[in-house]
């Protein structure tokens, strides 16, 4: 039962030498803060909310085509909170899109509680990282749309927006126009408006990556405090190895095209976490150096492309 | 100096001009009359009834025109905005339809509406359909990823996703070419009247000729650029602005 640093997926295609050092119970012991994870209270237990099994996807790219994702296998339990990172164009926007339904796999299935996925649904809000508000409603009108949606009576929908607008601290913000807000409110505004249709799994991407450092900590934490508000099952991608460090329960590191799962890193941290934490510093550097290497492989790869053509 | 006044200053200027070249003398005040003369033959022809009825008749024909316009060309848009290799086709049918002259229907609709008001009006709507398609289409097919992504996955499906999201997403962009739209009908409704005069603006304007009376012919043209100028600067760049403030779009 120690699988700490493993690769839940399709490991084989990778270099060797990056292997090596996380197979399970190789490397020493002091090195592995996140390691006890397995008997973190309760999310263990916990039934299994959104299954991906052998997600394949490919675009058509010049005369061939693009393999984004490869092999994807991930199991999320309930109420967990996932945060992916990997390298620019390694397939995490792709892999939410497959999730939320807006795009097909090519092969693999997709379920949410044990139901197979098909097309776009309001169980799988998605939460985007810009120009995903309305900006013709107002704040209210963006947050009761997908309320509207279902057919839920005006009286009502306001009410239950209303709700999530002063759950997100907007209440006094509710009959302002998209373009009126800063950027942090617009992404709260974003996420309440995701959250009011009750998803079953909250997918987001990089919400916060066009905000600065200062901001972006206040919303990690206040959506910190929704997830526990709320106990949502969470898929959320960032750049950020801090920002992923901060919020999640495991962090999926992914491998550059084709997109794989690299390493999965379970953090049995308490929250909320401070920077300076030897755990939460270990965990960092331990991501960072996953990421890294995979960074510098996309580069590499970028670069070799380039000489080609 | 203010927007309004410099404007003015420079219609003034332009009138110096005109009057300048007249006092001049170039040629005999029958071919080139002085504004005065102009706005003379104006004020008659409001006197006689003849103008405003003229304009009338145009403006409806033109509300008419346009409105069908729209309707019809934002159907045909969303038609060819889907996807698929007969969207396709229709696509490049639309952008040919574009180029074609409206005014080369009228032989077919007179054929098929009769010598009348509907083959004007048909004309009139030839002139800015595609265009007001063409619109359409771009204005939705244009839209950002992310805003029909978040409409989907908050369980926008089928007509609602266009109406509640994709319209509204692309109205801004709509309207823009819509003003073009509407300077093309006015074009086009001008055409019509010209060629089969049955009263409306472009009809004084040819009677006016008939008449050899340079005054009016003038004074007509005068008031077909002034209403197009008051409709799409006044009516559709002030609709443009107001839109743009409330999608948040505005520069500033
Ligand atoms: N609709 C599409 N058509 C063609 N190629 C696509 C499409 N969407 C994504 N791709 C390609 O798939 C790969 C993965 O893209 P994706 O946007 O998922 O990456 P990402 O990990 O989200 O990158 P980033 O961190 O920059 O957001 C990229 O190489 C991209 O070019
Ligand atoms: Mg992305």
């Amino acid at each position: 039962m120690e699988r700490v640093l493993s690769a839940e997926a399709s490991s084989a295609a990778y270099p060797a030498p990056l292997r090596t050092g996380e197979a399970p119970g190789q490397a020493a012991e002091g090195r592995r803060p996140w390691r006890s994870v397995v008997g973190r209270q309760g999310k263990a237990e916990a039934p299994e909310k959104l299954a991906l099994r052998g997600i394949v996807k490919s675009f058509p790219h010049r005369r061939g085509r693009l393999v984004a994702l490869e092999e994807i296998n991930l199991s999320v339990r309930e109420g967990e909170f996932i945060c992916l990172v990997g390298p620019s164009g390694c397939g995490k926007s792709t892999l939410l899109r497959l999730i939320a339904g807006l795009e097909k796999p090519d092969a693999g299935e997709i379920s949410i509680n044990g139901q197979a996925v098909d097309g776009p649904g309001a169980e799988r809000a998605m939460v985007f990282q810009e120009n995903a508000l309305f900006p013709w409603l107002t704040v209210l009108g963006n947050v009761e749309f997908g309320l509207a949606m279902q057919g839920m009576g005006k009286r009502v929908r306001r009410a239950r927006a209303m709700e999530y607008l002063a759950m997100v601290h907007l209440a006094p913000f509710a009959h302002h126009y998209v373009h009126e807000l800063s950027g942090g409110m617009r992404q709260l505004a974003a996420i309440a408006r995701a959250l009011a249709v009750n998803p079953a799994v909250l997918l987001m991407d990089e919400p916060f990556a066009s905000l600065d450092a200062q901001i972006r900590e206040m919303l990690n934490a206040e959506l910190l405090r929704l997830w526990a508000e709320t106990g949502k099952t969470v898929l959320f991608v960032t750049h950020s190895v801090q920002e992923a460090v901060r919020l999640a329960d495991r962090v999926v590191v992914m491998t550059y095209r084709p997109g794989r799962i690299r390493a999965i890193i379970e953090l049995d941290l308490p929250r909320p976490r401070e920077e300076g934490d030897p755990g939460v510093v270990r965990t960092r550097l331990a991501i960072g150096r996953h990421l890294r290497e995979e960074v510098t492989r996309a580069l590499q790869e970028e670069r070799n492309h380039a000489g080609r053509t | 100096m203010p927007a309004v006044l410099r404007k003015a200053a420079f219609f003034a200027i332009l009138l110096l001009f005109w009057q300048g070249a007249c006092s001049l003398q170039f040629c005999p005040d029958y071919l080139l009359p002085a504004p005065w003369q102009v706005v003379a033959s104006l004020a008659q022809g409001w006197r006689e009834g003849t103008l405003l009825y003229g304009l009338l008749i145009s403006l409806k024909r033109m509300g008419i025109g346009f409105g069908l316009a729209v309707l019809l060309g934002g159907a045909l848009g969303l038609l060819v905005g889907r996807s698929g290799p007969l969207a396709q086709a229709g696509r490049s049918l639309l952008m040919g339809l574009q180029s074609f002259p409206s005014i080369c229907w009228f032989p077919f609709a007179i054929i098929l509406l009769g010598l009348q008001e509907g083959a004007i009006i048909f004309v009139a709507v030839m002139g800015a359909v595609f265009s007001a398609a063409i619109a359409t289409r771009d204005g939705i097919g244009n839209l950002p990823r992310n805003l029909t992504g978040a409409a989907l996955t908050l369980g926008a499906r089928g007509w609602r996703l266009y109406t509640a999201v994709k319209l509204p997403a692309a109205l801004p962009g709509i309207i823009t070419g819509l003003k073009q739209s509407w300077s093309f009908t006015w074009r086009s409704l001008m055409g019509g009247e010209l060629l089969f005069g049955n009263l409306g603006l472009g009809h004084l304007l040819m009677q006016a000729r008939d008449l050899g009376d340079m005054p009016r012919v003038l004074g007509v043209m005068l008031t077909i650029l002034l209403v197009g100028m008051i409709i799409e600067q006044g009516l559709f760049a002030r609709l443009e602005r107001a839109v743009q403030r409330r999608w948040g779009l505005e520069s500033n």
